[in-house]
């Protein structure tokens, strides 16, 4: 089935999100829309997909022009989507999940379960999904929920299948499965959108590239034609720098020591087991992980958000667990919080407010009681200048700034107090390229002014370009620390939780 | 680093005029809805007076044959009622005039009589408005203003009847007791919240009702129980102790009283505590992003209980001068529904203090003309028509979708955000 996107435009009041966009898919290819955030790839998909409706373009399919006025005509056209966010019943079945919304029924009302799961496990094992269709979801990993997700587009006859930015969330074992799966399913004539903005995934998997910037197409290449730096380029409309500068770290006493630390989840299982981790002044040690291996309650623990259960945290020799989150933060520990709109920022509020949200009591920003408004318009406009950060003035809210402002702000509240530690969570995640770049380049600054800094981070390529030394986490134990330089290979391995080739001495301590 | 020449230009001095004015356009649009809430309001309330007058109703039998009749009859009636209103809630022209020309303590305590009365009604539901704005904005929807404003009252009065000093000390003392009541009264409701995480909405509402028949059980005895009195009456707070009348030189009937002066400090008060005073800050911050104020390092619980107390002192304060301004002694049910308007005052007002103190001016003027219209139209037209109107309006405010879509308004920007506390939310 041969898939064309002719002249989409989409307005959302002023703002144009799609510009004159044209894109053909033909059958059996791996089509790649490759662009930042905010470029437009979902605002297309969510057009292609029927949930929103162009104000000017068509789509046609095998050239003829079709009307997709909501999902369910994008199904019977024979179009499936994958969300990023997957949307599965938990304590369902596999086969109860896919057939949801289509049952099949022998004699009305009774679903025919095992019909169901028959008929899936043929389609699963036709493009080598294996997956069982009996597992109940919630059970299975998060690689396997989305082959779920692919087979329910499947079960339905999708002939092109709409992948929302899948890899974010798989290891890169799971992401070269995942990739397996995607040829074996052009192979047998399907067509893949694949929205993504990782540029060696689009290497390796695509057999075209549609890059889009600021809602238009701006280049159209194959993997033979390109490479990383133009494709970035592409993507942010100017040479970008991949690789973080950074000198040598100089590495100096033990700042921030955990010993022995248990921390439980909200649900009261333990998140975080017997982990020991020490920084140094000076040095950048990286946390890499496939999310939801303890990570976040680990930063949680470290910033006083989260009670410990067990174990010491402890700042320049002083023992700080259980102290309150306003202790840490005095006691000098800087937090980059992993959800930079729920945790770091209060949007309905100025760029200024924002940027003395945890100093708000500070004497420069606070006389008597009374918030000293000079001080922090002041400040606002200084902090502004300095890291960079893109709005008329510091008055607006934050919540009108785009992400990587945002997370700017947040970068320059952190780092404009005097810092020992300072914990990054995510700190890029969202963001572009260029941004990317320059919350990169401060947190590095950070760490040659004197600070330890933990950085924890699902992105393997942020780990390997900014740790000093890489811990991996799995099930809240750190399984071995490395330096830099160790094989992605060897990385993603300890990422899914083999320990015994981790432990390099010389990472250990530098 | 970025070159200069890449920034936006926004980011040079120049655009930041255009910005501005832009700003204050659509600053300008929450005026405009509000007063477009005021023709809905209106429009509304003439169709209802048409409606129940019969009058009225006739005349349109004998439309299609004196067309310019029913309408003229329809149209002065209409008016006239609205006339009365406004004379009702601010001033009759002549009146003012006779006191220009022919100036008598007499003749300017006519003149003085409406604006008094509005002041009169508008004093609790600014100090209520204010303590329920206070909750509002930190996202607590607190919605116990009666009770709290009955604590206020039993403790202003309990001061007032018992106590026998000079005012300058008896007043303060009634002062401290009106916003411990309240404060009191609302803690319980931060204190649950704050350590079981009760909702605040269940909470104050059922102290509204402990409150209230907590006072019919005081009515009834000792020390409250006016004695010989079984119909539920207290003893009276001693004159001493009763809030001085700022045009009691002029005339008896005219009530506004030290209460209103307190009220307008309570706004000043409010406005410096939310807009400049790092506490307020740290509230805002709580109710905009609880779990962004917890990362900052703010101690959200003991925000939660300070912002109910604060919002309880403010109501009980309301109470007290209530009380201690008017009437002097507590009745069953002290206070009407001046807890539950202030709700309404608090939400037309945006939870700002200044748009609380016009919202409340705004319900003690319906409150003040209403009576003054129903008393003298020709045809008593109803006082409720007030509350009607002033229903309608605040309807219309709180859904500014609706007001949007009947004058087919273009982009309104924050105007067209509904009025929320956000509380809902959580």
């Amino acid at each position: 089935m041969k898939l064309e996107l002719r002249g989409i435009t989409k307005r959302f009041g002023t703002l144009v999100a799609n510009h004159d966009v044209n894109l053909i898919v033909e059958p059996g290819e791996i089509h790649c829309l490759l662009g930042e955030n905010g470029a437009g790839k979902s605002t297309l998909m969510n057009v292609l997909f029927g949930m929103l409706t162009p104000d000017e373009g068509q789509v046609l399919i095998d050239d003829e022009p079709v009307v997709i006025r909501d999902p369910k005509d994008a199904v019977s056209l024979r179009i499936g989507m994958v969300h990023q966010h997957f949307m599965l019943v938990p304590v369902f079945s596999v086969a109860e999940n896919v057939v949801l919304g289509f049952e099949p029924v022998r004699p009305w009302p009774v679903l025919d379960r095992r019909k169901a799961a028959e008929e899936i496990g043929e389609v699963s094992a036709k493009y080598g999904l294996d997956v069982d269709p009996d597992a109940i979801v919630e059970n299975l990993p998060i690689g396997m929920q989305q082959r779920v997700e692919i087979l329910k587009a499947l079960d339905r006859d999708a002939e092109v299948l709409i992948l929302d930015e899948p890899t974010a969330v798989l290891t890169p074992q799971e992401t070269e499965a995942l990739f397996v799966i995607m040829r074996s399913l052009t192979a047998q004539g399907k067509s893949i959108v694949f929205i993504t903005h990782k540029l060696k995934e689009v290497l390796a998997v695509a057999d075209r590239i549609t890059v889009m910037r600021l809602g238009e197409v701006v280049g159209s290449t194959t993997p033979s034609e390109a490479d990383e730096d133009s494709l970035a380029s592409l993507m942010v409309g100017r040479a970008v720098n991949l690789v973080v500068d950074k000198a040598e770290a100089a590495p100096g006493d033990v700042v921030l020591e955990v010993h022995n630390l248990f921390v439980e989840d909200d649900r009261g299982l333990t998140a975080v087991q017997d982990l020991n981790l020490e920084v140094r002044k000076g040095e950048i040690l990286a946390i890499a992980g496939v999310q939801g291996n303890g990570q976040t309650e680990l930063v949680e623990a470290l910033t006083g958000l989260r009670p410990t259960v067990a174990g010491t945290i402890t700042l320049d020799g002083n023992d700080i667990h259980g102290s309150t989150v306003r202790q840490m933060l005095d006691a000098g520990v800087g937090h980059i919080p992993e959800d930079r709109q729920r945790h770091g920022l209060v949007l309905s509020m100025s760029i200024e407010d924002n940027l003395v949200l945890d100093m708000q009591r500070r004497p420069e920003f606070s006389r008597r009681g009374s918030r000293n408004l000079k001080a922090i318009r002041e400040n606002g406009a200084r902090r502004l200048d300095e890291f960079d950060i893109r709005a008329q003035n510091s008055q607006v809210a934050v919540g009108t700034l785009s992400g990587g402002n945002q997370q700017k702000v947040v970068v320059a509240r952190e780092l404009s107090r005097p810092l020992k530690a300072l914990i990054c969570s995510q700190p890029t995640r969202g963001l572009d390229v260029g941004s990317i770049e320059y919350v990169h380049r401060q947190i590095v600054a950070d760490r040659d002014s004197g600070s330890a800094v933990i950085i924890v981070s699902s992105e393997l390529d942020e780990v390997v370009a900014l740790g000093d030394r890489i811990a991996v986490m799995f099930e809240g134990r750190i399984v071995g620390v490395v330096p830099p330089t160790t094989s992605r290979e060897q990385l993603g391995l300890m990422m899914a939780g083999s320990s015994e080739i981790g432990s390099d001495p010389v990472g250990a301590v530098s | 680093m970025t070159d200069v020449a890449a920034r936006p230009v926004a980011e040079q001095n120049g655009p930041n005029r255009v910005l501005r004015i832009a700003r204050r356009t659509r600053e300008a649009n929450i005026f405009l809805v509000t007063a477009l809430a005021f023709v809905v309001g209106l429009a509304f309330g003439a169709v209802l007076i048409i409606l129940t007058t019969p009058e009225l109703l006739r005349s349109w039998g004998s439309f299609f044959s004196h067309p310019r009749g029913t309408i003229a009859l329809n149209f002065n009636t209409v008016f006239g009622a609205y006339e009365q209103l406004v004379v009702g809630a601010i001033a009759d022209p002549r009146a003012v005039w006779t006191a220009i020309a022919h100036p008598s303590k007499d003749n300017w305590a006519v003149a003085l009589g409406p604006i008094s009365a509005t002041l009169t009604y508008a004093t609790p539901l600014t100090l209520a408005g204010l303590g329920l704005a206070v909750g509002f904005r930190t996202s607590l929807f607190d919605i116990g203003g009666q009770g709290q404003l009955i604590g206020g009252a039993i403790a202003a009065t309990y001061i007032g009847f018992s106590v026998h000093a000079p005012g300058v000390v008896q007043i303060p003392l009634e002062i401290l007791a009106g916003v411990i009541g309240g404060l009191l009264v609302a803690s319980i409701a931060g204190i649950l919240k704050a350590s079981t995480g009760t909702h605040e909405v269940i909470t104050t509402m059922m102290m509204n009702y402990i409150m209230l028949f907590f006072l019919t059980f005081l009515l009834l005895h000792a020390p409250f129980q006016l004695p010989g009195e079984s119909e539920g009456l207290s003893k009276s707070i001693v004159p001493s102790g009763q809030l001085p009348r700022l045009l009691g030189w002029l005339s008896g009937t005219l009530q506004v009283n030290l209460g209103f002066i307190i009220a307008v400090a309570a706004v000043f008060g409010v406005s410096w505590f939310l807009n400049r005073s790092t506490t307020g800050f740290e509230f805002q911050m709580v109710g905009a992003n609880p779990e962004a104020a917890r990362t900052a390092g703010v101690n959200s619980k003991r925000v939660v209980v300070m912002a109910l107390c604060i919002a309880g002192a403010l109501v009980g304060l309301a109470g007290m001068v209530q009380v201690a301004g008017i009437d002097h002694s507590l009745t069953n049910g002290y206070g009407g529904t001046i807890g539950f308007d202030a709700i309404t005052v608090a939400l037309l007002g945006r939870s700002k203090p200044w748009g609380v103190f016009l919202a409340a001016l705004l319900f003690g003027g319906l409150q003040a003309g209403g009576h003054h219209m129903q008393i003298v139209t020709p045809t008593n037209i109803d006082y409720s028509l007030a509350l009607v109107i002033e229903a309608v309006i605040v309807f219309c405010v709180a859904t500014p979708a609706l007001v949007v879509a009947l004058f087919k308004l273009k982009d309104v920007g924050e105007a067209g955000r509904a009025v929320t506390t956000g509380a809902w939310a959580s």
